[in-house]
């Protein structure tokens, strides 16, 4: 079964292609990915934050403050057409023909409306489809500024003093008491990324590898040699599988060396301190703890993935059995991720979820012991039984020469 | 010395082969396909067997019987005096197979991939050495020994291959069609290696379509048709009851023959 083992780590690291996809791709790849991702969304909002919009009020009259306020705020510009309007239709159509970015309708003055005991009711007519937007914050911030310096007028005029003003208004205020500590909080976010990070690098270092030791063996015609050697079909099937273990933790292994340093050079630079906060009480038990966590994943996933490839006729038949199954490793996660989701005696028995769920808690410093010894127990079978039928398919000629 | 008795293997047919029923052929019944029905030969010490049939006829099937690969479904192969049919992992250390679909790694070089297998047929050290580099020197494989696979030629794989087929010193080799799409002198080396295996007394199996190479090398003939041996004997044997000094022509007439009855 060495034997069996070596040659294939041997092959395994002359092959450029898989080397590529296992060590080149999460090493540099991700990050210039990440970093792309995060530059364009950074300019994003930055376009969108110094963007200047160009504006039009209905009824200047009734709120010359307000007029007053928005006309020398730094993000708005007056709209300097010939053209007039005087509703929200055309307030609108002015908006979709590109003539102003904002209009703004006031339909009576606040100040009359407020005597009469009456809301003076605005719209902003704009394009709200843009994810990053800052046009209504803008101008509900002079309008909410404008409004309550009414109200505080008319309250004084009531004769209630300014100083009680805030009680009246809202007598009584509740706040949060948090018993979760912040590593409890962030783990509870920080925790259900890392999953989603991890686990499809898990796949994915193991199904390359094993698509070449299973399918790619056949479609050469080695399988045929190997199998009339007098080494048993239990230890080519556990060769090849520890073959495909090691690589998967691997590239496991490497992406997040990786992503520490990636991190670690971008907090030089900006700093983190959200992330930094909740990985400083991360202890270095807690990461042996995720590292074994995905053992049992990446052996579940290995047997999977070389059961897989062991029944595949050719490279091809078994990359178009990858693609499906890439998808259903997202689904246990997504399950993790759905809201009061927690690692219990039933969840710990849900291979990929159990684990997920269970690196959050490690993250948030909650976990259970007993749960992490079942989700050893469960994925072991789980590897076990399919790691058999390996070995069965190994036997069965209908497989072989299919 | 290999027996092989009243050997069957059929395969279950598929739904597509089910469903065209337009080209019907008389070994598919049952919902099976029976390649091989009924096929038997023996070759003894220091005897080469040449193994004859059209294309289709269940040669291959019948070698890969030998080799273990498949398990008959009736019959018995026995080497010495092991039934490897019952023992396939006796069978396999006792049996050198080498055929055209049977590859090398690519990755690894002429010399890994003999010494690889030599591994697993359970040598090593000082006794793995020896033994590899009498086969190189033989086979003349010094110069490329530590290219990859994948950049050898045709001759040079074929000679890794025939180095990696009998690397654990077997009882028995068999070869299914070693020569096909060889040039002349990897043929020659191929003929030559045959001879040597024949001067050690190993019995040697070999599936061809050159009845010159038959000529050259062969003391029995065993001619598989449509499943079923219809011939096992010595060379003289078969040009009398083919009915011809000319192989080909021998050969032919056997065929037709057999199909007369």
């Amino acid at each position: 079964m060495f034997e069996v083992f070596k040659k294939e780590i041997i092959e395994l690291l002359r092959d450029r292609k898989t080397l590529f996809f296992i060590i080149a791709l999460p090493m540099l790849i991700f990050p210039i990915i990440l970093g792309f991702v995060a530059f364009l969304t950074s300019q994003a909002s930055l376009k969108a934050e110094q963007q200047v919009h160009t504006y039009y009020i209905v009824n200047t009259q009734f709120s010359t403050v307000f007029s007053e306020e928005i006309f020398y705020h730094k993000s708005f510009k007056k709209y300097a057409g010939q053209k007039q309007f005087d509703s929200v239709e055309q307030l609108s159509e002015a908006v979709k023909e590109g003539i102003i970015d904002v209009g703004i309708f006031i339909p009576n003055d606040p100040k009359i409306a407020i005597q009469a005991g009456k809301q003076s009711q605005w719209q902003i007519v704009f394009n709200d489809a843009k994810a990053i937007n800052f046009i209504f914050n803008r101008v509900r911030s002079v309008a909410s500024k404008l409004s309550n310096e009414l109200r505080t007028r008319a309250l004084k005029d009531l004769g209630v003093d300014i100083r009680h003003q805030p009680a009246l208004l809202t007598p009584i205020t509740i706040s949060k008491v948090d018993t979760a500590d912040k590593r409890e909080n962030y783990g509870e976010k920080l925790g259900a990324l890392i999953p989603y990070l991890l686990l499809p690098l898990v796949l994915m270092g193991a199904s390359y590898p094993a698509i070449d030791l299973g399918a790619g063996e056949k479609e050469r015609g080695t399988l045929e040699t190997l199998l009339l050697t007098p080494v048993t079909r239990s230890e080519l099937v556990l060769g090849k599988f520890f073959t495909v273990l090691a690589s998967s933790i691997a590239c496991t292994l490497i992406t997040v060396a990786s992503l520490a340093i990636w991190v670690s050079v971008a907090s030089s630079f900006v700093s983190l301190e959200a992330v930094k906060t909740a990985f400083n009480s991360v202890t270095a038990w807690d990461f042996i703890l995720i590292f074994s966590l995905l053992l049992p994943v990446a052996a579940m996933l290995s047997s999977l993935v070389l059961a897989i490839s062991i029944y595949a006729r050719t490279f091809k038949e078994a990359q178009n059995y990858m693609g499906p199954l890439s998808m259903a490793v997202f689904v246990p996660i997504a399950v993790s991720l759905l809201p009061n989701m927690e690692l219990d005696n039933v969840t710990a028995l849900i291979p990929i979820t159990n684990v997920a769920l269970a690196i959050k808690e490690v993250v948030k410093g909650t976990v259970d012991q007993g749960a992490i010894a079942l989700i050893f127990i469960a994925s072991a079978a789980l590897a076990s039984l399919l790691l058999l039928s390996c070995v069965r398919w190994f036997k069965k000629e209908s497989v072989l020469f299919r | 010395m290999i027996a092989v008795d009243k050997l069957a293997k059929r395969f279950k047919l598929t739904k597509e082969h089910k469903k065209n029923k337009e080209r019907h052929d008389s070994r598919e019944y049952d919902g099976y396909f029976h390649s091989v029905k009924n096929v038997s030969f023996t070759c003894n010490h220091g005897e080469v067997l040449g193994l004859l049939g059209p294309n289709g006829a269940g040669k291959t099937t019948t070698l890969r019987m030998l080799s273990t690969a498949l398990k008959p479904d009736h019959g018995s192969i026995l080497i010495e005096d092991d039934n490897i049919v019952k023992q396939p992992l006796l069978g396999r250390k006792a049996i050198g197979f080498l055929s055209g679909s049977t590859g090398l790694y690519g990755r690894l070089t002429a010399k890994e991939n003999v010494e690889y297998f030599g591994k697993l047929h359970g040598l090593k050290g000082h006794a793995l050495k020896a033994k590899c580099d009498e086969l190189f020197s033989m086979l003349d494989m010094t110069t490329f020994l530590d290219k990859r696979a994948e950049h050898l030629s045709t001759g040079m794989k074929q000679k890794t291959n025939i180095a990696r087929a009998v690397v654990h010193n077997p009882k028995v080799v068999i070869l299914d069609e070693p020569t096909t799409g060889l040039d002349i002198m990897t043929t020659q080396t191929v003929i030559s290696f045959i001879r040597s295996l024949k001067a050690q007394g190993i019995p040697v199996i070999f599936s061809t379509h050159h009845l010159d190479e038959v000529a050259l090398l062969c003391d029995k003939i065993a001619v598989i048709d449509q499943g079923l041996s219809c011939f096992d004997g010595t060379v003289t044997d078969f040009m009398k009851q083919g009915g011809s000094t000319e192989l080909n022509q021998a050969f032919l007439n056997l065929l037709s023959g057999n199909k007369h009855v």
